[in-house]
């Protein structure tokens, strides 16, 4: 009986993920825009992104991104432009390469190493 | 001859002397054992903590009675500016937010020798003050040196100042965030005072953890309550719609709160079996440490950010005291660490010890994630020269799989048995619970939320909701059952703790769907034009302006869905010369519209430009942070007394509720 | 059994840990104590080392107008600023000498541009602070955007040849110009 109450729970959760993440309308130009926005900084204020910031070079921006989305270019080489022009610095995600990289590696390899101290730690304190 | 200067020079003089001579007094007295120097420690902390008194008393003075002959008035006070705000400069600006840290911590200091008076000769106590009182010794040095708040002004005196910087002006909230932060950093002195006594003495089996366990909850609801004002201010006075930008000094308070987080949990397991005491001490050590890094990141001007403060000599200082404290404690930690662990042992994975030991090594994690991302550009540009950034998209995508990994133990651990737990119980046990998380996502889908990571995010809050709510229905009904009042089934640390998870829950679905949903747009209109933004009708009324002696506004009168008119603003200070923006929202439980007026008309009847921001479910960020805050306290109040507890074994409590309902197979 | 033999071989965890953690705090003190907040720090640009951005404007304060095309042969110094930025009032008595330092000589000169500021607020900081040298308005931000300015101040050094060889920001001092330019000449 209960074995049934968490098969039906497993087939309501999948079906609602599976809609979820499935039926989702293409995203507009407008949110596109706003979401490169949201990962270039903009250059003359301390911290806030393109999208966020009122300065007016960030207006600037704004609109540079919206011509390149009807340009047609892709997310990546927009930012590849804004990084050219005014410097990687404002790409708000660092480069997954080189010494750069080594702020996402990091972390996962720290988390990895912590699960396989505890796996260690485990097998050493009971019969597991 | 400056009267404030003097006196209030004086006064942190007096502080400093009683400081250092109680460090001193204290320290021979452990030395040599004399019983009669321990007793001395209360003396000098009261003295400390007149002198501390008296200063902020003085600059209280200065300030109101707009004394311009000091530097710090005459750097921040104006005439014009309202008596609150005025009273809350005081800690609006390096010098005198130091004054009132040294305050909070001078009071803490002599909260712990009365509390503790009966002991006040046993060494852990006498330690445990000498700490505090080297701790206060170095604010009050600070005050006396990089740091001196009632420095003279040099040449001649003004007749009015600047006033305090315009974004800390006109916001009450800005008046009461920074000390109920300082209230949570430095409460946490007093553990981890605590815990130097105990390393120092070696004698960490006691109950001195349980003894400061009120304490630490109470600095943590404290720091809690900071931090989300601080989002509530971001989002209501900087006009960019948002409340968290994982901005370093943002990221210097929620740092100390992630292991202060991971301690309150873990110490659990310490009282109950006596176990994980070095991860408890290494967590409250590095809660501790993590006050001073932050205070520095943020004092240094080392770091870019929309809250930098200004820059000054006391960078060297506080990195230098940083690098004093992680020293002592990793010294302390590396020489009797290991020597101090607990005989016990964690049976297995699936318990209530283990699921707490995941929650260290995740918060342990998280904080250094965030750690890494905040420093990574400062150790990137020494190394290579390149500037590089570590901004919003980095911290998101690598902390939402910690935040859904603690979301699915925060489901889980309430359920969980000490010891051992078979699949047997906990199927029985998270049956319903997950029902709930099923519950919480079929409503996301159905009300149009999409994307694989925020419906996630809400079907593990509603399974960690249904877990804790399951936990206060039983606690309910053991109260009825043992025939206490139903209030009964909300206080003490247990259910405290499970309202406290609610808020928890509440803020991050609401963070996920502030951040993951929000949507909007700019449009120009001209007066008495409508246009229809993210689904809300807006007209544009007119502009209004209005001039007083502190400042100019412009507001921009808006209608928004023929209803309500709101009005955002554009304000000039006279002395910033820069416009700064206020929004104007229109909140709501289901979402907030956020207006701001991002373009004044370049002629009087002129277009103006305006951004429409909707953010569904942001004002539940606020309720379930009130709700933390109700929690803690509830969690504070005593519940039943525990029968004292002996390090390896489990006692059963009554009034809360039972572990093991069931017997484990 | 097991507990006699786990306190036979005390693992040393927490020793070792703290050992880690240990060394990379000293480097992260080391990292944090040795940084310079921002002041006159020369740094790199994506125009460094390509031609300066063609500049050809009226000046705001009666120098005629000013091409930056005509300034080949000596060296530029061009000046992002505003009047309500902290640091560009500082730097602003180094300009002032420097430009007076190079007058004569003819060498160097120096050319302020206006970043998100009011016109008549540049024209009474400069009564009151001195300094005569041209100062271009940029009214949307163009000269701005195509410099690729971050903040102000920021000044970029302009070789005689009119390439860009250098970029300064949070403020120059005097004594630092008169090195940069003294090493880029001695470096030619």
């Amino acid at each position: 009986m209960r074995k049934l109450a968490w098969a039906a729970l497993g087939a309501v959760v999948a079906v609602a993920l599976v809609i979820g993440v499935t039926d989702r309308s293409p995203a507009t130009d407008e949110e596109r825009a706003h979401r490169i926005g949201r990962t270039v900084m903009c250059p003359a204020c301390s911290g806030e992104t393109v999208t966020d910031s009122q300065a007016p070079v960030a207006v600037n921006i704004r609109r540079q991104i919206s011509q390149r989305i009807s340009a047609g270019e892709s997310d990546d080489e927009i930012r590849d432009a804004l990084a050219t022009a005014y410097g990687e610095r404002v790409i708000l995600t660092p480069p997954k390469s080189g010494v750069a990289g080594l702020v996402w590696v990091l972390p996962v390899a720290a988390l990895v190493a912590a699960a396989a101290g505890l796996v260690l730690a485990f097998r050493r304190w009971s019969h597991w | 001859m400056n009267v404030n200067a003097s006196l209030g020079t004086a006064a942190v003089a007096i502080g400093f002397a009683a400081s250092a001579v109680g460090v001193v007094t204290l320290g021979v007295g452990l030395r040599r054992r004399q019983e009669k120097l321990l007793r001395l420690g209360r003396t000098y902390a009261l003295v400390a903590l007149v002198g501390v008194v008296a200063s902020f008393v003085v600059m209280e003075r200065a300030l109101l009675g707009h004394d311009f002959s000091l530097e710090y008035v005459a750097e921040h006070g104006n005439r014009a500016v309202p008596t609150m705000y005025t009273f809350a400069s005081l800690w609006g600006a390096l010098e005198g937010s130091i004054i009132l840290w040294t305050l909070i911590l001078c009071a803490y200091t002599v909260a712990v020798t009365v509390r503790f008076r009966e002991r006040v000769v046993d060494p852990l106590v006498a330690w445990a003050t000498l700490t505090m009182l080297a701790v206060s010794t170095f604010f009050f040095a600070l005050m006396l040196g990089p740091a001196n708040p009632f420095q003279a002004v040099a040449g001649r005196i003004p007749l009015d100042g600047p006033g305090p910087n315009p974004l800390l002006q006109d916001h009450p909230l800005m008046a009461i965030h920074p000390p109920f932060l300082y209230l949570g950093y430095v409460g946490f002195t007093v553990p981890f005072a605590f815990c130097i006594a105990a390393l120092v003495t070696g004698r960490v089996g006691e109950g001195w953890l349980a003894t400061t366990r009120r304490w630490t909850l109470l600095s943590w609801g404290f720091l809690t309550v900071g931090i989300v004002l601080g989002a509530w201010w971001s989002y209501e006075v900087l006009g960019w719609g948002g409340f968290w930008a994982w901005d370093p000094v943002e990221n210097a308070s929620f740092l100390p709160w992630l292991t202060g987080t991971a301690y309150i949990h873990s110490v659990m397991v310490q009282e109950r079996r006596g176990m994980l005491r070095v991860w408890n001490l290494s967590l409250l050590l590095a809660t501790f440490s993590l006050t001073i890094l932050g205070t520095f990141l943020t004092r240094s001007g080392v770091l870019d950010s929309v809250h930098s403060f200004t820059q000054s000599a006391i960078g060297a200082w506080l990195l230098s005291f940083f690098g004093l404290v992680v020293g002592v404690s990793l010294g302390l930690i590396a020489w009797r660490g290991d020597r101090l662990r607990s005989p016990g042992r964690v049976d297995s994975p699936v318990s209530r010890e283990g699921a707490f030991l995941a929650n260290n090594v995740l918060f342990a994690a998280f904080a250094f994630v965030v750690l890494l991302g905040t420093v990574f550009p400062l150790i990137y540009e020494a190394l290579k020269g390149d500037p590089v950034t570590v901004g919003r998209p980095y911290f998101d995508r690598m902390t939402m799989p910690i935040g859904l990994a603690l979301l699915f133990l925060m489901a889980v651990a309430p359920v969980l048995p000490w010891r051992k737990a078979s699949h047997e119980v906990l199927r029985h046990r998270l049956l319903w619970p997950a029902w709930a998380g099923a519950a919480g996502l079929v409503l996301a889908v159905v009300v149009g939320a999409r994307g694989l990571a925020p419906l996630v995010a809400f079907g593990l809050g509603g399974f960690a909701a249904g877990s804790a709510c399951r936990q206060l229905v039983l606690a309910a009904r053991a109260a009825r059952r043992s025939g206490m009042s139903p209030f009964g089934a909300v206080v003490g640390r247990a259910n405290g703790g499970m309202i406290v998870h609610l808020g928890v829950i509440i803020v991050a679905v609401a963070f996920t769907s502030a951040t993951a949903f929000s949507h909007g747009d700019e449009v120009r209109l001209r007066e008495g034009e409508t246009a229809t933004v993210a689904g809300h009708t807006v007209t544009y009324l007119g502009t209004e302006r209005e001039e007083t002696a502190r400042k100019t506004t412009v507001k921009a009168r808006l209608r928004l869905d023929g209803g309500q008119v709101f009005a955002p603003a554009l304000n000039r200070y006279p002395n910033a010369t820069q416009t700064i923006g206020t929004p104007s929202v229109d909140v709501g439980l289901r979402r907030d519209v956020y207006l701001t007026f991002v373009e004044a008309p370049k002629q009087p009847g002129g277009s103006v430009v305006i951004g429409v921001l909707v953010e569904p479910l942001v004002s539940w960020l606020w309720i379930g942070g009130l709700i933390m805050a109700i929690g803690t306290l509830l969690a504070l109040v005593p519940g039943r007394r525990r029968l004292p507890t002996a390090p390896v074994s489990e006692q059963p409590v009554t009034g809360q509720v039972p572990d093991d309902e069931l017997v484990t197979a | 059994m097991n507990e006699a033999v786990a306190s036979r071989a005390r693992p040393r965890t927490a020793l070792w840990v703290a050992i880690a953690i240990g060394v990379a705090i000293a480097l992260l003190v080391t990292v944090l104590a040795t940084r310079d907040p921002a002041s006159s720090r020369l740094v790199r640009s994506p125009l460094v080392g390509r031609t300066a951005p063609d500049m050809d404007a009226p000046t705001i304060n009666d120098a005629g107008r000013f091409s930056l095309s005509d300034q080949r042969g000596k060296w530029l110094l061009v000046n992002f600023f505003a009047t309500w930025c902290v640091p560009c009032q500082q730097e602003h008595d180094d300009l002032v000498r420097f430009a007076a330092a190079h007058t004569g000589a003819g060498d160097a000169a120096v050319v302020s541009v206006v970043f998100s500021d009011e016109t008549s607020d540049v024209r009474k900081f400069f009564a009151r602070r001195g300094g005569d040298w041209p100062v271009v308005a940029d009214e949307n931000g163009t000269y701005a955007t195509a410099w690729g300015v971050a903040r102000v101040p920021e000044s970029y050094l302009v070789a005689p040849s009119g390439l860009v060889v250098g970029k300064i920001t949070g403020g120059v001092k005097f004594a630092f110009l008169q090195a940069q330019l003294a090493r880029f000449e001695a470096g030619r």
